[in-house]
């Protein structure tokens, strides 16, 4: 690795050796292993000669948003083994720790099979019947004192598309009210909302078979190596098949991935809008624009300025979008010079011009990826739509090695939009629009006036909600915001409220079922049928392989059985066990026959995984949705069928260090473990890898603070504090006035140091802010 | 009348008939290395290499994989390891049969973030620093490794040792076997099972699936493989010629009939 220095870029290979011939033979016939079909039996799903008994069926790993393939050993009803799938196009036989893991997380003992309803304070196990009627009572008698949105559901982004469209129609077309919205708030909504923008729809324009033809990946702040672990051993064998791929890295602190790039250009927080539009300058002055593509393809659109940070749900972005031209885009980066960038950023402007040399080489196929922190951040939208600015301008975009994806981490990327579960959407369609609550009217068989006409708010405006007590009743559905929620303690205070009923289903004990008044026990990933999508836009299906434990069952049929008793059983006529495809097929009436993006359950249940139309969105000759008429590529997505290319400017953050708060913090994810560990946090393995979390130091300011290896700190932010161990020079190395720590962890709550300030367009929160470390527990100098 | 044993192969011609083997193929790859190495790729064009992935016929070649550290292997008469593996040490570092192995010992954190394992676990052979044999992995093509293989906490980050009592702590750190994780209710799929061939003397068939341990020797070789399924014979390398997967799924052939004329077949 090469830190803030251009790496010499004309390698070559060297004569062949004996030991290189070898090593190319054998990293040859891997590869030739890993990218091709198997066909000794090996991988087939069959009962396995060796493991008398034990059958293997085809499932979709759900502990991350990468959606790897995997084969499920079964035997006498339980999940006893788990291989990678060779036949699955994501992963290609290959998993990660987590993956290999998975099927363990079905297995912890403390797993709630029983409903368990609060009886003087604490949660007594009752019959399920029961707890659903209790439900059903809550809700009835909520909604006739308090209207109908006083009560909403907060759905998970590990939400199979069933969950979330049964959701929708719960919400949306039974109850009538407008609160619903998931956790991929937190993760993903500023990708979403990035997308609209620049390509107005929602379908990553990329996918992961451009890692196999790219020659440069530039990673924007992601940690693939530990994020999207497959992923990154993709992208590194194909830089191991040709030594003339290069791999940049922009980011906060150094990482595993950092010691894989050929550079890693380390940035302040929060100064990326900064770096991408000098990227942008650099290319517009070495006149390396792609002027046909942008002359074909493209329109240039002047952002809102000072939308504020969403702290008191003022959400102002109404008027984004002026439209604008060439030359008002060329004056607008010309106060972006890389040396600008470097001031504030911290990157070197020689780093900078070197990158944007990349994009600008007409030679070169470069892939752009990011992660949650790109979309975790004040501006999320404004940074993704400057992502794509740089591919747009310089037409590296929707073509085999051409492309700019954000890889989120979870499995249910894109599901609630797309079946109507997220803030302000329906089933394809949005609220807003009249035409489409009359589709959803005509579908569901609902009076169309059931239908909150307005956008509803997103989580965190939910969660407020909660708080001023517009909200009453909320259930909060396989996902743990009391320990997720930046502010954390303000909105697990909120929770707590005598006269707030929260209903949680949950497969285990969370910070989330310590708030809740009733418990419903949740089945877990093949305990049930379901349909995921990855971050590619690729939906699989996973077919029930093991009984659900005692009562556990799927949030789509505990909704289904609330609405039942509710009086609206005629809305929800679907039975086990052909629920999902029933499901499946009322949620294709929502897309025109002529699109053909949504495949047959068929399809679905037969391959692992189906990209439709083609994985080259926008591609006239991939993409049938495409027009061939407008040339090589039509951006069908807005109505001028182009793509728009953004005037988003430099703002700071919502908070930044000061002298009473001098250090950034940031969080993120371990390989170990997933989300908040409700279920990672169950394996053996992978607890005892990273059974707490840390805080990551420079050694600098450790030295400086008096603070020694693993002693305990706190870390004190104006909204809370934490105590925790930290770790110097451990797996991420941050450099002076940062600090990290892994989220995972309940016990170290570490959004409770976050301020709750969020994008505005997306609404999705904030994962930065500025804290101050105090040694606890010195024992001498580093 | 007692039969005698017909009398043994001296040492010396044994080793001529190693010695040539070795030397045979050694030709032979040098041989192919010249014929590839006419027209070096460059960084723009993408060498011949790179054509072999498409072939079914390179799952076979990951039995090669290390074939490189059978030829120069690592001289086993030279240490004893400190830590013979054994099958009970095997799977006590797995999940279940097939799940990627717990890393047994302590990283640094360089290491942790460099992901330096294959200095070792590419070619094998005895480590200073930890007093034992190296297992070599079946496939060094995938240098991500700490992706799938984790390492318990109260041993990532250590120190390297300084002292000879300092190496033990590199494992054996306090807490290191204690488990302090959630109880689960976990039931593994069984073991391998090697059978017994069909025929008495005939080599046994593979009892595992293959994906990522194709190259037979890396585990069943040398002084670092598992002592109960060492080979007596590492210098066959082709293992797969003789060891081979049945599955057990595929029905016994029966050639089906076919009806390919009408009529009586020409009989009067």
């Amino acid at each position: 690795m090469h830190r803030d220095l251009p790496c010499g870029m004309d390698a070559t290979m060297s004569a062949l050796d004996r030991r290189t011939f070898l090593k190319r033979m054998a990293v040859a016939a891997a590869a030739g292993a890993v990218a091709t079909p198997r066909e000794d039996g090996a991988t087939a799903r069959a009962p396995d000669e060796a493991q008398a008994g034990v059958t293997w069926n085809k499932a979709p790993c759900v502990l991350c948003g990468v959606g790897c393939g995997l084969l499920v050993g079964i035997q006498k009803g339980r999940a006893v083994g788990v291989r990678g799938d060779p036949d699955s196009p994501v992963s290609r036989g290959l998993a990660c720790a987590k993956g290999y893991h998975s099927v363990q997380t079905l297995y912890g003992r403390d797993r709630i099979t029983r409903a368990l309803v609060r009886q003087n304070g604490t949660l007594a196990a009752v019959p399920l019947d029961q707890a659903l009627d209790l439900v059903a009572r809550r809700l009835r008698e909520t909604i006739d004192r308090h209207g109908r949105n006083s009560v909403g559901i907060y759905g998970s982004a590990e939400w199979t598309i069933p969950d979330a469209y049964v959701a929708a129609k719960f919400c949306r077309g039974a109850l009538g009210t407008h609160h619903l919205d998931t956790s991929a708030r937190l993760f993903t909504a500023s990708a979403a909302a990035g997308l609209d923008s620049t390509f107005g729809g929602r379908g990553p324009v990329g996918s992961y078979d451009d890692i196999d033809h790219a020659d440069v990946f530039v990673l924007w702040n992601v940690n693939l190596a530990e994020t999207d672990p497959v992923l990154f051993s993709r992208m590194l064998t194909r830089k191991r098949r040709n030594p003339a791929v290069r791999i940049i890295e922009l980011a906060t602190r150094t990482t595993r991935t950092s010691y894989a790039s050929d550079l890693s250009l380390i940035f302040k927080p929060q100064t990326e809008l900064a770096i991408a539009n000098a990227l942008s300058q650099e290319i517009v002055a070495r006149d390396a624009a792609n002027h046909d593509f942008i002359d074909q393809h493209v329109a240039f659109k002047r952002g809102k300025t000072g939308i504020g940070y969403g702290l008191n749900d003022d959400l102002a972005v109404d008027g984004d979008g002026v439209d604008a031209s060439w030359n008002d885009y060329k004056a607008f980066l010309a106060a972006y010079t890389p040396e600008r960038a470097q001031q504030l950023s911290g990157v070197s402007a020689d780093s900078i011009r070197f990158l944007a040399s990349l994009y600008a080489d007409r030679s070169r196929k470069v892939m752009t990826a990011w992660g949650d922190a790109v979309n975790q951040h004040v501006r999320g939208t404004w940074l993704n739509n400057l992502l794509y600015n740089v591919h747009l301008l310089t037409g590296k975009i929707a073509s085999p090695g051409n492309a700019a994806l954000c890889l989120t981490g979870q499995p249910g990327t894109g599901i609630a939009y797309s079946a109507g579960a997220e803030a302000g959407s329906l089933p394809r369609g949005a609220t807003q629009h009249e035409e489409d609550r009359q589709r959803a009217a005509r579908i569901w068989g609902v009076p169309a006036d059931r239908i909150e006409p307005q956008a509803g708010p997103t989580a965190l405006q939910m969660f407020r909600a909660l708080e001023r007590g517009d909200i009453r009743m909320l259930w909060i559905q396989r996902t743990n915001p009391m320990a997720a929620l930046p502010d954390q303690a303000r909105y697990a205070r909120a929770a707590a409220r005598e006269d707030r009923f929260i209903v949680v289903s949950e497969a285990y004990p969370t910070a989330t079922t310590d708030v809740a008044d009733i418990v419903l026990p949740g089945a877990l990933w093949i305990e049930r049928d379901g349909i995921v999508v990855n971050a590619e836009g690729r939906p699989q299906h996973f077919a029930q392989m093991v009984p659900p434990p005692a009562d556990a069952a799927s949030d789509a049929w505990l909704m289904i059985e609330v609405a039942r008793r509710l009086g609206h059983g005629a809305l929800f006529p679907w039975q086990r066990p052909q629920l999902v495809e029933q499901i499946w097929e009322e949620y294709r009436k929502f897309t025109p026959e002529a699109d053909q993006q949504v495949p047959s359950f068929t399809d679905l249940r037969v391959q692992a995984g189906v990209t439709r139309p083609a994985v080259q969105r926008y591609s006239a000759p991939a993409d049938p949705a495409a027009d061939r008429a407008r040339g090589a590529f039509d951006f069908y997505g807005h109505a001028d069928h182009r793509a728009w290319i953004w005037m988003r400017l430099f703002e700071p953050a919502a908070e930044s260090p000061d002298r009473e708060y001098p250090f950034w913090f940031t969080t993120g994810s371990v390989l170990e473990h997933w989300g908040t560990g409700t279920l990672t946090r169950r394996v053996p393995a992978l607890h005892r890898a990273v059974p707490s979390a840390y805080l990551e130091i420079n050694r600098d300011d450790a030295r400086s603070l008096g603070i020694a290896n693993r002693d305990t700190v706190r870390v004190v932010s104006r909204r809370g504090s934490i105590e925790i161990e930290a770790r110097i020079d451990f797996r991420g190395q941050p450099p002076r006035g940062l600090v990290f720590a892994p989220a995972f962890d309940e016990a170290h709550p570490v959004a409770r140091l976050l301020l709750d300030a969020v994008c505005p367009i997306s609404g999705q929160p904030e994962a930065r802010c500025a804290v101050r470390v105090e040694r606890l527990t010195p024992r001498g100098q580093v | 009348m007692r039969r005698r044993d017909p009398a043994p192969r001296p040492l010396s011609a044994r080793l001529l008939v190693i010695g040539v083997a070795v030397v045979a193929m050694l030709g032979a790859i040098v041989a192919v290395e010249r014929l590839t190495n006419r027209a070096p790729a460059t960084a723009e064009q993408p060498d011949a290499f790179l054509a072999l992935p498409q072939e079914p016929i390179a799952y076979e070649a990951d039995v090669f994989l290390t074939h490189e550290a059978t030829i120069d292997g690592p001289d086993v008469r030279r240490r004893a390891s400190a830590h013979p593996r054994s099958l009970a040490t095997y799977r006590r570092l797995r999940a279940f049969p097939g799940a990627p192995p717990r890393v047994p010992h302590g990283l640094t954190s360089a290491e942790l973030r460099a992901t330096t394992c294959n200095t070792c676990h590419e070619r094998g052979g005895y480590s200073q620093r930890f007093g034992a044999y190296a297992p070599l992995t079946p496939h060094p093509e995938l240098p991500a490794c700490l992706q799938c293989h984790v390492v318990d906490a109260v041993v990532t980050g250590t120190s390297l040792p300084i002292a000879p009592d300092d190496r033990c702590r590199q494992c054996h750190a306090p807490g290191m076997q204690a488990s302090s994780a959630p109880a689960l209710d976990w039931e593994s799929a069984p073991w391998p099972q090697v059978r017994r061939p069909a025929i008495e003397g005939d080599p046994p068939p593979i009892p595992h699936h293959l994906e990522f341990r194709g190259n037979c020797l890396a585990c069943h070789m040398g002084p670092n493989a598992v002592a109960e399924i060492r080979t007596t014979h590492p210098e066959r390398t082709s293992c797969r010629q003789c060891h081979v997967r049945l599955d057990d799924a595929v029905p016994e052939y029966v050639r089906p009939a076919v009806a390919v004329r009408a009529g009586s077949g020409g009989a009067p």
